[in-house]
């Protein structure tokens, strides 16, 4: 049984025939942990590129999507239909001017935008792209997920506090203010799953979502759970801070938010954190509500790529919505969105969690 | 915990405030406890210009008055020389002022819903009233070839005669904004978020409103029925049906509703003028007159003379236009050039009511009821 | 939050969701409407006033133009031994005065939109750039 992406690949090599005698080479000197370090570096390569270029991928998505809806084009001119427009954009910003205002802190001010790529890069770590491609199936994944990516307010704060900008001291408080009140509905419309799955683990969440019911309908959560996925989704658009909930850096009220004093590559590595960011809260919401990468098996191709296929699908449709709801609406008031969050939907949540556990007790689920 | 209370400069360089414009706020943490308005950033001098201009070389700057809806300013000048002179218009010239004046006053409403919309978030309403304007200001194009800033009238007529094809093409235009305005109200006009951000934001009754020397569509979302169209009937006004657009709820969503209906109704009155315009000259000889010059292909100024001077006097007129109302006093010393010209801007007026309707409110609500006031920094500061 | 009691099902939203996806999918008329600016153009009306031309037979070099000018924007130049307009579009509203002013009609406003440039100086157009000398059929 094949648990992880790291025993994935150590089979592969196994059937190709060089695992042994790689192994082998580097026992003679005693340093067998070093190819299981070279093994898990190139993971995270893979994984890292994989990310960089999904974000790239969205970010000109984005535009096209914006462009699609207001009877323009979108970007059309560096490349096919403007597909390398990132790298162009790219280019650009990292010719800017970097500028640090002088009465920045200056160390927090570098560190922040750097900051902010950890909790969307280590979200990845938990989730499952495909069967077995998963970098490690921690035990408490999902509780992971929800705690890493409660993270991302600090970096926010960070760069809001050493700016020394009002404006951005005001979009990095209502981050704050807008994370608090968003991670609890979203643990807890989480957690209504979690009871029914029994365990904290996304790979058993997936699992327990194979199969269909009467043979049409498959077996997702979304349809046993859907009042837990649209507050769960409501929560992942506003912990990500994106319209109609991106208070951090509404730019009509706070110019831009916390990364008003921002240019050149930080600015971009924000920019960058967004969508990765996306990407992540996309691929969770998919694991836990859409079958992750449940999905007809085609028997000749390996499970993993029609896995990796379906759980990329899925996401991107996630994605899609998000930025259609972008194209579509308004933005809510702070005031607003921290009484939908407490007054509105963490009743809701623990309604959810009651009415799930009682039917789990009664057996009826 | 000790708490303070926090100075925000908002403007003059920022998102939403429309151009150069500072609101000097003062916070309590999100909350306005106080705002002032501080203007004067775009401050050209077009009054003091005007003394040193002929009349006729004036109505070029009229233009960057409002420059989002430049043909009531030039109309509404112009009829102040008229008045002055005592010179009127031949009734084709007054059909297509009104025609031009009432694009116009769609144009505007569109980048007000389209600019309310965007300072509120949403990035797609934009998009689609300048989609809308675009043919809009391609008729214009088509008409005086000028997109912006026209310079189209000329005291006792207008410039040039209606294009080949003109009239189709308004219709044209017409069949179009009638689809589109629908979409406007799917997209918009229902939507709980929007609804959740005007009512009851930037409230001001109908008394303060008043007190405050508000006109046009924002005072008419407070409940008055105040129209000049209606209540001094100019131009050709008196024999057009259409009504003024009233609401009583005295909120931004009031404000803006007041103006998705004056767009319907521009446009009724533009199906009007397009089924009823009459045959005639489009400048006059009443006065002034010379002989027409005949043989001049393009021009048509040689019907008028470039240099006129009206008797000793003053005159104050005013227009309804998309802002609301625009007035112009002109004093006359019997020469060629104007003694005085005063501008009664709607913009500068309804701005001032901004402090009154956000203390006590947030940032996002100033935001949306400065949109709702629509005012352009060009008419704030002339 | 008395909106969420009224309407729960968000039927605006929904309504607002329609009409953006008809216009992602172009559904009734509603297509793409920009153009590819610099590769592409938009056809220009007849009457668009663009930058100066000036006929070089019809142009008597009066000064009507200069005068009427509101914003000072021409000056009258000695080129090739006649008097010319010269102007300084860095001034210039687009008015249109000078073309209605010109007795000869010799002024034309058909000269193009791309005006933009790197210094005031070259923003001066002398007789040099502006003459044009109409074609006669014989």
């Amino acid at each position: 049984m094949i648990a992880n992406a790291y025993e994935l690949i150590v089979n592969i090599l196994t059937a190709i025939g060089i695992y042994e005698p790689v192994y082998g080479f580097f026992q003679s000197f005693g340093l067998e942990y070093l190819l299981r370090i070279i093994i898990v570096v190139v993971e995270i390569v893979v994984l890292l590129v994989f990310v960089l270029l999904s974000v790239m991928f969205l970010s000109w998505l984005e535009r096209k999507m914006f462009g699609w809806v207001q009877s323009r084009y979108g970007p059309m001119v560096t490349g096919p239909h403007g597909l390398f427009q990132p790298i162009a954009d790219g280019i650009k910003l990292v010719g800017k001017e970097d500028i640090i205002p002088a009465s920045a802190d200056r160390w927090i001010f570098t560190l922040a935008p750097f900051i902010i790529f950890v909790p969307a890069l280590l979200v990845f770590v938990p989730l499952p792209f495909g069967d077995t491609l998963i970098l490690s199936d921690l035990r408490m994944g999902l509780i992971y997920i929800i705690a890493i990516s409660a993270l991302s307010p600090v970096s926010i704060l960070l760069a809001g506090w050493a700016s020394n900008n009002k404006y951005s001291l005001m979009g990095a408080m209502r981050a704050v203010a807008q994370d608090i009140s968003y991670t609890i509905p979203l643990a807890l419309a989480a957690i209504a799953v979690v009871l029914y799955v029994g365990s904290l683990s996304t790979v058993d969440i997936v699992r327990a979502q194979e199969g269909t019911w009467f043979g049409i309908i498959p077996r997702w959560f979304i349809f046993m759970q859907p009042l837990a996925f649209i507050l769960f989704l409501i929560a992942s658009i506003a912990e990500m801070g994106r319209i109609p909930f991106d208070f951090q850096e509404s730019e009509q009220e706070l110019v831009a938010g916390f990364f008003t004093e921002y240019s050149g590559m930080k600015f971009a590595m924000y920019f960058l954190g967004e969508y990765a960011h996306l990407f992540a809260v996309s691929g969770v919401v998919v694991t836990i509500f859409l079958g992750g990468w449940t999905g007809p098996v085609l028997s000749p191709i390996p499970v993993q790529i029609t896995s990796l296929v379906y759980f990329i699908i899925k996401t991107y449709a996630v994605i899609l919505f998000a930025m259609w709801l972008r194209d579509t609406v308004p933005r809510v008031r702070i005031d607003q969105l921290l009484n939908l969050g407490w007054k509105i939907m963490i009743p809701l949540a623990l309604l959810n969690l009651l009415v799930t556990s009682f039917l789990l007790t009664a057996r009826v689920i | 915990m000790e708490t303070d209370e926090l100075l925000i400069n908002m403007g003059p360089v920022h998102p939403s405030t429309h151009g150069v414009l500072r609101f000097k706020l003062i916070m309590d943490g999100e909350i306005i406890r106080d705002c002032k308005v501080v203007m004067g950033y775009l401050h050209r001098g077009t009054e003091k210009l005007a003394e040193m201009k002929t009349y006729l070389q004036f109505i070029p700057y009229t233009d960057r008055l409002d420059y989002i809806a430049a043909m009531p300013n030039n109309y509404a000048y112009v009829r102040a020389v008229e008045e002055l002179a005592g010179i009127e218009a031949p009734l084709r010239a007054e059909y297509i002022r009104v025609l031009t004046m009432e694009l116009n006053r769609i144009t505007n409403h569109l980048v007000f819903m389209g600019s309310l919309l965007l300072d509120l978030g949403a990035s797609t309403p934009i998009m689609y009233g300048f989609r809308e304007r675009e043919k809009a200001l391609q008729l214009y194009e088509m008409l005086c070839g000028a997109r912006m800033t026209f310079s189209y009238m000329r005291v006792g007529g207008v410039r040039e005669d209606l294009p080949e094809g003109f009239i189709p093409r308004l219709n044209e235009f017409i069949k179009d904004m009638e689809m589109r305005i629908v979409d406007y109200e799917q997209l918009i006009n229902d939507n709980e978020i929007f609804l959740l951000r005007m009512k009851n934001i930037g409230v001001i009754s109908a008394e303060e409103a008043i007190n405050y020397g508000m006109t046009g569509p924002s005072l008419r979302g407070s409940g008055v029925n105040y129209d000049i169209r209606k209540l001094e009937p100019y131009s050709i006004y008196p024999d057009l049906d259409f009504k003024a657009c009233v609401r009583k709820e005295c909120d931004s969503y009031a404000r803006y509703l007041v103006r998705i209906d004056e767009m319907k109704e521009s446009l009724h009155i533009l199906k009007q003028i397009a089924d009823t315009i009459p045959a005639g000259e489009i400048i006059t000889t009443q006065k002034y007159g010379i002989a027409p010059v005949t043989g001049a292909p393009t021009s048509v100024m040689p019907y008028f003379p470039r240099i006129f001077t009206p008797p000793e006097g003053e005159v104050y007129t005013r227009i309804e236009a998309p802002k609301g109302e625009l007035g112009f006093y002109v004093v006359s010393d019997g020469t060629t050039k104007p003694y005085r010209v005063k501008i009664r801007s709607p913009s500068f007026c309804n701005l001032v009511a901004i402090p009154k309707m956000v203390v006590g409110l947030k940032i996002p609500d100033l935001i949306a009821a400065f949109g709702t006031i629509d005012v352009v920094l060009g008419d704030v500061d002339r | 939050m008395a909106w969420i009691s009224k309407n729960w099902a968000m039927t605006g939203i929904i309504k607002g969701f329609i009409v953006t996806l008809k216009h992602i999918f172009h559904i009734g008329n509603r297509p793409i409407v920009t153009v590819q600016y610099p590769y592409e153009k938009m056809k220009l009306a007849p009457r668009f006033r663009g930058r100066h031309s000036v006929d070089q037979d019809a142009c008597i070099g009066c000064g009507i133009c200069e005068s009427n000018c509101p914003n000072g924007t021409i000056r009258i130049v000695k080129y090739n031994g006649r008097w010319f307009p010269e102007f300084n579009l860095g001034m210039c509203l687009f008015c249109g005065l000078c073309m209605d002013a010109c007795p000869m009609n010799a002024i034309k406003m058909d000269g193009g939109y791309e005006l933009a440039d790197y210094s005031r100086e070259s923003l001066v157009y002398g007789p040099d750039r502006i003459l044009f000398k109409k074609e006669v059929n014989k």
